[in-house]
């Protein structure tokens, strides 16, 4: 127990106010009696020397009298206030703490203030930690005892990304050669490892919260999920200090809503399968007997029926996203061909909108590493959202052109366009423009599904629009030939494409196993 | 080798009948059975060029036929192609399981008797 020998106490400074006031109190008399003595000199009445000395004696006697009467009607509430708080800080003491319905505090009113101070020191949130018999250096092993008791995980990291310090709720992985890890599955490219490199380019100090971040896999035992806080400081010994809260209990309903929304989804499609399947034998069948207007009929309900489809897969992708289970498969493939998995759909689509919709891919494009039926949700999404934002006759145009290592697909419409706040937070889920949701219908989720699809392509999605102008969305592949030897290492899983090999596909890896 | 027989086994008396009358209409000879046990038995006793399956059936699984066709030391049908063809949302592990064994996993929901006919057509150009 380490005790400050330079501590004060609150008591000395009792001790030292009753000195120095009766030192003063003293000189005061002193010089009253001095003053009294010059006086009665210089009046002449020393020549008579038993009488001054009798007015000396009262003088000095009577100002005696009135400076300690006045000393000991101050004293007496100032002793008391010292008592109290001496009492209040902790500090050993052998005087009792006045007690504030003593009769004589009750009639003065000083029973109010004792009352008020009494009560101060009970609002005080630490009051042992002022007392100096009773301060305890709280050492690191006393600190980490006390936060390996919390189920609040905190992490800390040095200037060098090291984990220092965790505390055992923090969901921490040990590898082979003995280095921690943060345990945790953040969703793709807004990971911690990706915001810490941002802020050691770009930061001083930063904070940021993710939300329902889980420390397992769906299906593994003890799958708990966190909100993290984390704080960057420049420099400090503890660069990156990581709070780590266990919502587990508030998030485990909503993976089963998500269980739910994935039954709910696959119930849905049985019904989509006959309508769309028995719309299809009826054309079929009653081609030559159909008039035309009716053909078109036959068109308006396929389309429904295919726009009812998409959405129901956007649902089940964005709930298998969201649970870190989408599966992308990367293979060679064009975009031809992946277009004509919605060829006929998007042009039956924009014939029915009364839309001029035009899709032009050159010859000698290179092939690109994708899974065919996500990406041609991706391009269903868009060129869906090309027709609904653009006007009766507008005209969308949808092609491609090789840059570098990656395949751009371009779809621009000559539609409303978007002001740039709503362009930033477009992909996100659930995001609908203010106005958006007043004129045209939709879920939120088709570009925020499209997103995540693209980018488990290892490519990018973008979008350039003015407002009253239109939009062009940007989706980038790359080429099959640049991540070929990667993906038949990887047994034509993506995971060696995406970058940095964090996020959701890494486990999606550990998920097969 | 021509695709021309084919077993369907399916459970959905809507879906089963509309695939059954697109292949019937485009020449294919087609038998339909309805619960998982019947199809096992039926693709062991008739040699079918092309099996389609589907995966929640009553009596016995897709995953189980196939597994049972396929997956043993003898290929018992050496000479029929699969489709798997399911609205359900398999774990990723069955589904890595059944596609190994099968020549294509479709999403019922995602295509319609023509475009099953593309696939078959595919399938033959093999």
């Amino acid at each position: 127990m380490a005790v400050n020998k330079q501590q004060k106490y609150l008591r000395d400074y009792w001790r030292y106010f009753q000195q120095t006031t009766l030192i003063i109190l003293s000189g005061v008399i002193l010089i009253v009696a001095v003053i009294t003595a010059v006086v009665l000199y210089i009046t002449g009445v020393t020549s008579d020397m038993p009488t001054a000395l009798t007015v000396l004696a009262i003088v000095v006697l009577t100002s005696g009298l009135v400076l300690g009467f006045v000393y000991w009607l101050m004293r007496r509430p100032l002793r008391d206030l010292m008592a109290a708080i001496i009492h209040i800080s902790g500090e050993p003491t052998d005087t009792t703490p006045p007690n504030p319905n003593d009769g004589q505090y009750e009639r003065s009113g000083f029973k109010e203030v004792l009352q008020t101070l009494y009560q101060l020191s009970k609002d005080r949130p630490v009051a042992a930690t002022s007392s100096p018999d009773s301060v305890v250096a709280i050492t690191e092993n006393a600190l980490s005892k006390a936060l390996n008791t919390t189920n609040c995980g905190f992490v800390l990291l040095d200037k060098a990304s090291r984990i220092t310090f965790a505390n055992k709720a923090a969901p921490i992985a040990i590898d082979q050669d003995g280095t921690k890890r943060l345990n945790l599955y953040f969703n793709g490219s807004d990971n911690f490892d990706n915001w810490l490199v941002e802020c050691e380019h770009n930061a001083v100090n930063a904070e940021k919260t993710w939300e329902r971040i889980p420390n397992k896999l769906p299906d593994e035992d003890d799958r708990r999920f966190f909100d993290v806080v984390a704080t960057y400081s420049k420099g400090a010994e503890a660069e990156v200090i990581l709070a780590l809260v266990d919502r587990t209990a508030k998030y485990l309903t909503s993976e089963q809503d998500l269980d739910f929304i994935a039954f709910a989804a696959h119930e849905l499609r049985g019904p989509i399968t006959v309508i769309r399947g028995y719309l299809d034998v009826l054309q079929n069948e009653l081609q030559e007997y159909l008039a035309p207007d009716q053909v078109e009929l036959f068109h308006r309900l396929s389309i429904s029926a295919n726009r009812l489809s998409g959405y129901i897969n956007n649902i089940l992708n964005t709930s298998r996203y969201d649970r870190r289970h989408l599966r992308i498969r990367l293979a060679e493939s064009t975009v031809d061909t992946v277009y004509d998995m919605i060829r006929d759909d998007m042009t039956m689509r924009a014939v029915a909108q009364n839309r001029l919709l035009s899709v032009k891919f050159p010859a000698d494009l290179p092939t690109i590493a994708a899974d065919p039926a996500s990406l041609s949700e991706v391009f269903g999404n868009i060129i869906d959202n090309a027709i609904k934002y653009s006007s009766e006759g507008g005209a969308i145009n949808v092609t491609a052109v090789k840059k570098g290592d990656f395949v751009d697909i371009t779809i621009q419409d000559h539609g409303i366009g978007m002001p740039g706040n709503v362009v930033s937070n477009l992909f996100q889920k659930f995001y609908r423009s203010h106005r958006s949701r007043e004129t045209v219908a939709g879920t939120g989720i088709g570009l925020y599904i499209s997103k995540a699809i693209v980018e488990s392509h290892g490519g990018t999605i973008s979008v350039q629009s003015e407002e009253g102008r239109g939009s062009i969305f940007t989706i980038s592949i790359p080429t099959y030939q640049s991540v070929a030897d990667k993906l038949q290492a990887g047994n034509n899983s993506n995971e060696g494409i995406i970058g940095q090999g964090s996020g959701w596909i890494k486990n999606h890896s550990m998920y097969r196993g | 080798m021509a695709i021309k027989t084919i077993l369907m086994i399916e459970d959905d008396r809507f879906i089963g009948e509309m695939y059954a009358r697109s292949l019937q209409k485009a020449g294919y000879e087609i038998d339909w059975t309805v619960d998982g046990n019947d199809g096992l038995i039926a693709a062991r006793n008739k040699d079918y060029d092309l099996i389609l399956l589907d995966v929640m059936l009553p009596e016995r699984r897709g995953t189980d036929i196939l597994d049972a066709l396929k997956g043993g030391s003898e290929d018992l049908i050496p000479n029929a192609k699969v489709i798997v063809l399911t609205n359900f949302e398999q774990d990723d592990e069955s589904r890595t399981a059944m596609e190994k064994h099968a020549n294509g996993y479709l999403i019922k929901a995602e295509i319609t008797p023509s475009k099953l006919l593309d696939v078959i057509r595919q399938l033959d150009a093999q």
